[in-house]
Formats: C-alpha cells, structure tokens, sequence
C-alpha cells in the first residue's frame, strides 16, 4: 500500500527531464556548496580539474538560465572520455588517496551535466556530503572545519529552495531554520560526540598520500634543510606539564643520517616500512605531570616522532628504537598526539663501551674532499683526546670566518672542501655535515642528528610551536666514556640561532621566510599581527587537542574521571541511554503540545469534558448546540440531573456572556468541576453500556 | 496476501479518519516516514559513521552526529508542517465525467507555518501551497471521475516533504460530501434529434386533438399532463396516452424517448439534449422516471436538470463505517474537545 503509494507519487511528482524542472535558487547553494568543498582540496588536485570542475559547473548553471544547453547524449559521452583520459594521463597508474580524492571530485564534476532532476539533485548532495567528510580526512584545522560545515550548511538550504520553491524569502528563513534546528539538537550531538564509544578501526584503511610533505626527509643534502627554512608550516606543538625548556636545550631529535652516499647523508638502515593501518593519534591523556610533555605532531607520513634529548615514551603510541630514537607503529596520516617524559639523568642506557656498530660511525666515502680529510688527520694527530678533536674543530669554526647564512653559494664539487677552506658560508646542513666527515675522517664515530631546534612560545606560552624553519641538522660523536655527545657546529658559528633561533640569526642577511609573503611569521616586527596570529593558533590547538584529538585514550581518560568509570561497553550503554533519553524528551515536548493544542480556555476543555459525559451517557450532542439547550434535552431525558445541568449550563453562560462578576474564576471553575462530577454520578447508572444509535453519532460529528 | 495487508491498513486508516468535511491533523493522524532519499542518506550516515571509525576522525563523527541530528529535527519539522492544520472542505464541484470536479479546501494552519502542502488524490496533485501560521488560504485540487453522480474522492492525501525531502509526512481528507459528476453528453441519435423545432402550439393542439393516442395504463414518471384525468374522474383508472406527436417532443425531453436504449446511454443522450436546449435558451422540460422537471430556461434550471440526470438512480453515498463512540474529537470537532483525550 505504503511502497504503490509513493511510486504513485513520484510519477507524479517528476516532471520530464527538463532542466529547469530544478529550482534556480536550489542549484545556486549546490554550486555554491561545490565550489566551498573544493576549496580544502585546492592543493593536492591537479589544476585542470579544478578548472574542469569550475567549467562543469558553470556549464550547467548558465544551462538553467537557458543561455547554453546541455549537451547530448553523446557529446556527453565524448566530454566523459575526455576527461577521464586525461585523468588517466595524469595519474599514470598511480593509486594514492590523492589520485582516489580527485577521482571522486572528478565524478562530482562530469555529474554537473547530468543534474536534471530531482533525483540527480540528491545524488550530487549525497556526493557532496560525502565530499565534506573526505576533506575532514585532510583538514582538520578548525578553519577548514567551518568551511566545510558551512557547506554542507549550503547543501541544506538548497534542499529547503528545492522541495519549497515558491517560499518567500527561502534564503534567510532557510538559514533561520537550519540553524534552529541545530540549536535544538546541540544537546544531542555534544553528549553523542563525547560519549559514543570510540572503537577501534573495524578494518585497516592505510592513507599515506603519495604527495611529498613539508618537513624533514630521510635524506640529506646540504642544501635540503635551507629549502626548509624558507616555510613557516607549522611542524608540531609541545605543551610541558612543567617549566619551558630553555631555548638552547629545545633539540627535538628525529632520526639519525650515519651514512655518507657522495655528498648526500642517508640512513644506513632503512627504518622498518610502517605496517598499513592506522596509528593511534591521541597518546597522552590526563593530566601533565611535571616533566612530561605532550607532542601534537601535524601528519607527516612518517613514523618518526621527535622528541627532546632524554626523554622517555609515556603514552603507547610511540615506541623507543634504537639510539634514543621514538617511532610510531604506523606512518602519520592525521596529526598525531603523544607524550613524553624528560628523564632527568640517563647515565647507563648508552653504555660507554664502544658501540657493537661502530665501523658504521666511521664509514666514509672512499675518496674526495682530501682537504678536509688532512684537517681531520692534523687535528688527530695533535689533540690528546677525541674530546680535543671536537674541541679543536669546533674552536676553528667560533674563531675564523665562518658565516650562516640561508644563501649559501653553489658548492658542486668536494662541497666540504669548499665549505670548509673557500666558501666558509653555508646552512646547519652543510655544518653538520662537515663536521661529521671530519670527525670519522679523525677517526671519532660520529652521526648527523636531524630534527628541529628551538620553538617559539604561543599564546601566554602555554606551549610552543615549533615550525619548519627550525629545522635543524647537528652532530652526535661517541666519546670513550660518555656515549654519544651532542656537538652543534652551528652553535659555534651562529650562537644566536641556537639562542633565539633563525629569525635573529639572518637577521642581517634580511633572508627570514624571504619567498613567504603570506606568513605572519616574517613580519616578527608587527605586534598586532603576532598577536593575531597568535591567537588564531591557540584556538586552533585547542581545537585539534580537544575536538580533533578526542578519541579512545581521550574518551577513556575523561570517562575515568567521571564517577564510576566507564569502559567500552559501558560506553556503549551510555550512548544508547542518551539516544533514549532524547527520545523521550521528544515524545513528552510532544505530548505537551499535543495537550496544549486542545483549547486553552478552561471553561472550554470543561465544556469539553461536559459534552463527551453526554455522548457517553446516551444524549448526543449537536453541533452549534447551546449549553441550555443541551441541559433541556438532558433533563428531557434524566430529570434527576435537571438541576445540574441548568447549574453548569448557567455557570458556562456567564462565563463567556456574562459581564464582568466579582467571584474568582478559578472558584467558578471548581464549581463547574464540582458540576460535573455531581453530573456524571446522576447520569451514568441507565445507559452506560447501551448508548445511543449510531447514526446519530455520525450525524452529530458532522 | 499482500491485498489482504493492504485492505486491513486501509481499514486501519480509514478508522482512524473518519469521513468528515472538517479534518485537523495532529499526532493522532499524521503519518511520517523516511522517503527514498531518506533512506539513501541514512546509509550514507552510516558510510560516513564507518568511515570516521576507521580513520579515526573525530570529525567525520561530528558531521555524522550532526546531520543524523539534524534528520531527527527534520522529522520534527516535517511533522510540524502539517500538525495543527485544519482543512475544511467549503465547496464541492460539479462537473462532467471526465474533467476535473473542483474541490474546494479551506485550509487554516495552526500555530506554526505550514510549508510546502501539497494534495493528491488518484494522479491529481495540487502542488506546494504554503499557510502561515494561523492563516488561511483556499486550496482548489481539481479530482476527476468517469462516473456520473455523486463524486467523493475516498482520500485526498495531504502530504508535504519540507524541509529536507528526506521524509515525507502525509495523512488524509477524507470529505463527507460529495461533488456531482454530470454524465458525459453524447449526441442523439438523429431520428430523434431531427424533430427539435416544433413549438408550444403543435404540442398542445396534438394534446387536444386526441387523435392518434395510445391508451395505456399509467406507471411511474408518466407526466401528469399525459394522464387522462377526465376518465379517472369517471372511471377512477390512471390512464395516461401517449401521443404520437410527442414523440420528439422540443419541449420535453423524454427518458423514454429512447426504447431499447441501455440507461447510461439514455442519460447521457438526455445530456447531450439539455446542453443544447441551454446552449438555444429553449425552454424546456425533463422528464426522468420518478422525476419531473417542470419547462424552463436558464442556467439555473439547466444546472438542476443536469444534477437531476447526474444522480438519476443514484443514492447519495452513506458513511460506511460509521463512528463508534468517545470518538467524536478524532471525528474532527477539535473546536471543543479535541487533544482531551490523549
């Protein structure tokens, strides 16, 4: 009955495919919501789908105008197999999330032209609302949040102008609407948000984009880490459960380069490929003890976790490997929290014997830079001690003119060579790189060290933030009887990098983010701007920390603190519990104005009340029946309640007719009530079950 | 077995609503359920529940607890569309079979906007009207019947799917009186058709003459002009002639003109003659079995005359289940009583 109905109803409903069978105003929020979607996808799209997209869209929206028309069968085909040869062109059997996102934005856009009807129309909404939950996957900061809720907002409108299109003013009521409902429902979605249980990936979804990140690579060249310096992207956020770490000690660590390939540093072992699947993105929960300090790293598709020297993991999502080093399980897709916990001595955890490894700290290239390697035999063989070798470098480095600088000059041959005799100028990379040549040269097990270094405080410096140009490469050298030592070149050349970071130490060079126009980083000097900036950031960190990265540790911390502490299942319950109780609430709201659409007027619900007690006692009511003329028909019928009836009758009267009495209506009410029942006793006994005949029923409801 | 589950809801609604001219739609009667988008999009909800589970995004989670939200708060607002509205039927039409018979809504809404109504009965739709809250406006859906006489639609869904589309909140009218469905007018044969211009005189002088009369007894619908009342003052015998010059007649318009003829044939031949005579502005006079229709002209006679064939044999349709007691708020007298007893 139900299913023939509604196909009854379609057939009717569906005008031919006609193009303007859509409302104009509808199509306008669906473009609309298009262009907004496709906004957070801007740079992982390739161009000339963007400008496909904006071609479709258009096409179709001056079709509804009726200035183009839409195209037909087949040179719709045609467009169709345009473009996806050309997709296939460009992605040349690549298959990434990103080749799959543009794919499906791709389809967005051949979908234009075939937007019709009103089931098209759902269709590219359903698509669209799925399109926001896709770029959610790659944005998560709190702007591109509203962005995309503001158009699935659009997408909301536009459905009110598609199945109301006459309505005036669709526009401001239709916000007026959406936002209304949200405001009712807030209640719901906060409690559903915080409270449903967040399980576990019901299966393993690996998400690593195929497109390179900013930040730190495997890979060292000694140009690489000055590209770096050149992006203010934000890296990650450190919050310390106790004092700041003083500038000079912030060396967040890595991983580690011990394998010199010509003039590029790599690692000598591959890190272990990151199984698929997902990492934990929210170590770290409750409170911070001091020492401890949680990271909120941005995604970098890697697995490694940087961290200051001498820490130990505190949440589970981070791993200890080898030589002080911290890795996830999974590579980063998402931004990622954890925690650590600074130990304040570590004495035997690198013991000082000399490392099982150590032909790999002293591995060289077999030949070139044959001046810097007669530097390193000089100072071997004058100095007493490894220690004295790094010193004596290290002095050579503060004593003669050697410049850090973000324009360092070509230095294609024997760089280090160059580096070190002609040049003298060059970036952390090329230091440390040297340096490190030079102390294997000497015989010292050394490694480049590759993290970042410094962080400026945000907002009250309730953390910091730490950004690409603090990228940093340095020197660990093993010493007879410390371990592996931290030796920063660039800390003997350029103190003030190390001190208060890049900014102050180009500062003459005027080379700081010198290609970033955009950053409020490079205009340091605008307090206001700071400030903004500043306080932009914080909101986004307390929106990634709490809202973003409130998932299963999170939930269970919270959980934990509330009485009674809840796991899991108990969760589950809570959830549906909340589901009920909104139900419920709902259904008493509804109760209650089903209540209230009944008369407001008491005298008139007592009325009510008086005729139904008729009906039920075998004298009908008519319609547009006066009250004495019903109370002479009941006491036509029942003498015994004459008295009564004319009493209620005279009290209803005056109610409505009466001038203005003295008496209290609600004593009246009371003694209508009292009426009643008196009433109801003297005519319930004869006909209680009889009743009337049933045409009258029928003709009085009339 | 479908049919069988079929006519039970169907009895099960009707019910629930019974036939009146005044119908209020409140929790009582209103029926709400996803449509075919809004079971689409729950699956959607779903995928995108599933999806926020897998990559972990707390997001994805808010965006799905926040449209499924809002879906609930759509059912709501669909709901509300229509509760509180009150349609009264003000005016039934009257039309030929075949083209649309007009009826007329009253339609107050309650205290919210009703948004996005629209009526339909069979394939006739009235599309998108909106009431403000607590205004009027007169809707107009036009219903069509093959069938001559007294027309009720058995429900008129009202229905709308504002705001979203994503569910749909209906119920019914189901109108207590009816319209009138002329009978489509068909052309008389011509041998009857031919003898239209005689005039008043010939008519009578053939009465008078007497001539060529057949004598018969009377029976029912026989013109009382005919009935020889001379010889039932004698004889005390109805006697009625029919006279041969009658036959034909452009004054009357015979039921029986037309021997042999099945009934709905006749009726509609008998139409046909009236429009035309109300086309000329001929007097005119009809004469059905059991009813007779004194000569006149206007379009007030010629709209009676063609009621009178739209029921001919007709009975005016009787409420077929009738209301049980204590149901007479749900009966649609909500002025005084309705919402007392939930």
């Amino acid at each position: 009955m139900m299913r023939s109905k509604s196909i009854a109803t379609r057939s009717v409903a569906m005008p031919p495919a006609d193009v303007t069978a859509l409302p104009t105003r509808a199509l306008v929020w669906l473009v609309g919501s298009f262009g907004l979607l496709l906004t957070p996808q801007w740079d992982r799209l390739p161009l000339w789908l963007i400008a496909a997209c904006i071609v479709l869209a258009a096409w179709r929206y001056l079709a509804q105008n009726g200035r183009v028309r839409l195209p037909g069968k087949w040179q719709k085909t045609g467009i169709m197999l345009v473009v996806i040869a050309i997709y296939v062109a460009t992605v040349q059997g690549r298959f990434t999330v990103d080749t799959a996102a543009s794919f499906f934005v791709l389809a967005v856009g051949l979908k234009w032209l075939e937007t019709r009807t009103e089931r098209d129309f759902y269709v590219l909404f359903f698509i669209l609302v799925y399109l926001a939950t896709v770029n959610f996957l790659f944005h998560q900061e709190i702007y591109w949040a509203v962005i995309n809720l503001v158009a699935v907002g659009l997408l909301l409108v536009g459905l009110q102008a598609l199945n109301a299109p006459e309505l005036p003013r669709t526009m401001a009521s239709g916000w007026r609407r959406l936002g209304k409902m949200l405001l009712k429902t807030l209640p719901i979605v906060i409690l559903l948000f915080v409270f449903f249980p967040r399980m576990a990936p019901l299966w393993s979804v690996p998400m690593v984009s195929g497109q390179a990140r900013t930040g730190i690579s495997d890979t060292m060249r000694p140009g690489d880490i000055s590209n770096l310096a050149q992006s203010s992207e934000r890296a990650f956020r450190a919050t310390f459960g106790g004092e700041l770490p003083a500038y000079r000690d912030r060396y967040w660590r890595g991983l580690i380069l011990d394998y010199l390939d010509g003039e590029t540093w790599r690692q000598g072992e591959k890190e272990p490929l990151g199984r698929p699947g997902r990492v934990a993105v929210d170590g770290g929960a409750g409170n911070l003890e001091p020492g401890d300090y949680d990271v909120l790293l941005e995604p970098t598709d890697q697995i490694w976790a940087f961290a200051l020297e001498g820490s130990r993991a505190v949440s589970d999502n981070v791993l200890r490997s080898e030589d002080s080093l911290f890795r996830f399980r999974r590579p980063a897709d998402t931004s990622v929290r954890y925690r650590m916990a600074l130990t304040p001595e570590e004495p035997a955890t690198d013991s000082p014997r000399v490392p099982d490894n150590v032909r790999r700290y002293l591995q060289l290239p077999a030949e070139g830079n044959p001046r810097a390697r007669a530097l390193a035999k000089r100072l071997a063989e004058t100095a007493t001690s490894d220690g004295a070798v790094v010193d004596a470098l290290l002095s050579r480095f503060r004593e003669q003119a050697y410049f850090y600088t973000l324009r360092p000059p070509a230095m294609p041959d024997n760089g280090i060579d160059t580096l070190l005799f002609d040049a003298k100028r060059g970036f952390c990379a090329h230091y440390a790189g040297a340096a490190t040549f030079v102390f294997r040269a000497a015989g010292i097990p050394a490694r480049v060290v590759v993290g970042y270094q410094g962080g400026d405080p945000g907002m009250d410096n309730a953390y910091l933030i730490i950004r690409q140009y603090d990228a940093h490469a340095w020197v660990e050298v093993w010493l007879q009887g410390q371990g592996w030592v931290r030796v920063d070149p660039t800390a003997a050349i350029a103190p003030s990098r190390i001190e208060s970071g890049l900014r102050d130490a180009v500062a003459e060079e005027g080379s700081f983010l010198e290609d970033d126009w955009a950053s409020p980083q490079r205009y340091g000097d605008l307090a206001m701007l700071q400030w903004a900036s500043l306080q932009l950031d914080r909101i986004n960190y307390h929106w990634q920390r709490w809202v973003v990265g409130y998932q299963g540790q999170s939930q269970l911390d919270l959980m934990s603190r509330l009485p009674g502490g809840m796991g899991l299942r108990e969760l589950g319950y809570f959830t549906a519990a909340v589901v009920g109780f909104a139900l419920l609430i709902a259904g008493l709201v509804s109760a209650w104005h089903l209540r209230r659409s009944g008369p407001r007027d008491p005298v008139a619900r007592l009325l009510g009340q008086w005729h139904r007690m008729c009906e039920r006692s075998g004298i009908p009511v008519r319609q547009g029946e006066t009250p004495s003329r019903l109370a002479e028909r009941i006491a036509a019928v029942r003498p015994g309640a004459e008295n009564t009836a004319h009493s209620f009758a005279r009290l209803v009267n005056k109610h409505y007719y009466g001038s203005g009495s003295d008496v209290a209506p609600r004593v009246v009410r009371n003694a209508m009530r009292r009426l009643l029942t008196t009433m109801g006793k003297q005519l319930s006994p004869p006909g209680r079950r009889s009743g009337p005949p049933r045409e009258t029923a029928v003709r009085v409801k009339g | 077995m479908f049919q069988v589950v079929r006519a039970r809801w169907r009895r099960w609604v009707n019910r629930r609503l019974p036939r009146t001219d005044k119908q209020v739609f409140s929790q009582r009667n209103i029926f709400i359920l996803p449509t075919g988008s809004g079971v689409v999009f729950g699956v959607l909800l779903l995928v995108m529940l599933i999806t926020g589970i897998n990559y972990q995004n707390s997001l994805i989670y808010l965006l799905t607890f926040l449209l499924g939200a809002i879906m609930v708060a759509a059912m709501h607002q669909t709901h509300r569309n229509l509760s509180g509205l009150e349609l009264t039927l003000i005016q039934t039409g009257e039309a030929f079979a075949g083209e649309p018979v007009p009826f007329r809504f009253r339609a107050m809404s309650g205290k919210y906007d009703a948004v996005a109504i629209a009526l339909r009965s069979g394939d006739q739709t009235l599309e998108q009207q909106h009431v403000p809250a607590r205004q009027t406006a007169d809707l107009s859906i036009a219903l069509t019947s093959v069938q001559r006489g007294y027309f009720r639609p058995d429900r008129i869904r009202v229905e709308t799917r504002f705001p979203f589309g994503l569910l749909k909140a209906w119920s019914w009218v189901r109108p207590l009186s009816c319209g009138i469905v002329y009978p489509r007018p068909v052309a008389a044969p011509e041998a009857v058709s031919t003898v239209t211009d005689g005039d008043d005189q010939a008519s009578a002088r053939s009465v008078d003459g007497n001539d060529h009369a057949d004598i018969r007894p009377w029976r029912e619908g026989d013109l009382s002009q005919r009935v020889l009342w001379k010889r039932y003052a004698r004889t005390g015998q109805m006697v009625t002639a029919d006279w041969e010059g009658e036959q034909g007649s452009p004054q009357w318009l015979d039921y029986h003109a037309f021997p042999g003829v099945d009934t709905e044939l006749r009726i509609s031949y008998l139409t046909a003659q009236v429009l035309e005579r109300g086309r000329s502005g001929t007097p005119f006079g009809l004469n059905l079995p059991g009813q007779v229709i004194e000569p006149d002209s206007g379009p007030a006679h010629l709209t009676r005359c063609l009621r009178s064939l739209a029921v001919f044999g007709k009975e005016k349709p009787r409420e077929e289940a009738s209301v049980p007691f204590g149901t007479r708020a749900s009966a649609g007298d909500t002025t005084t009583a309705s919402g007392e007893q939930g």
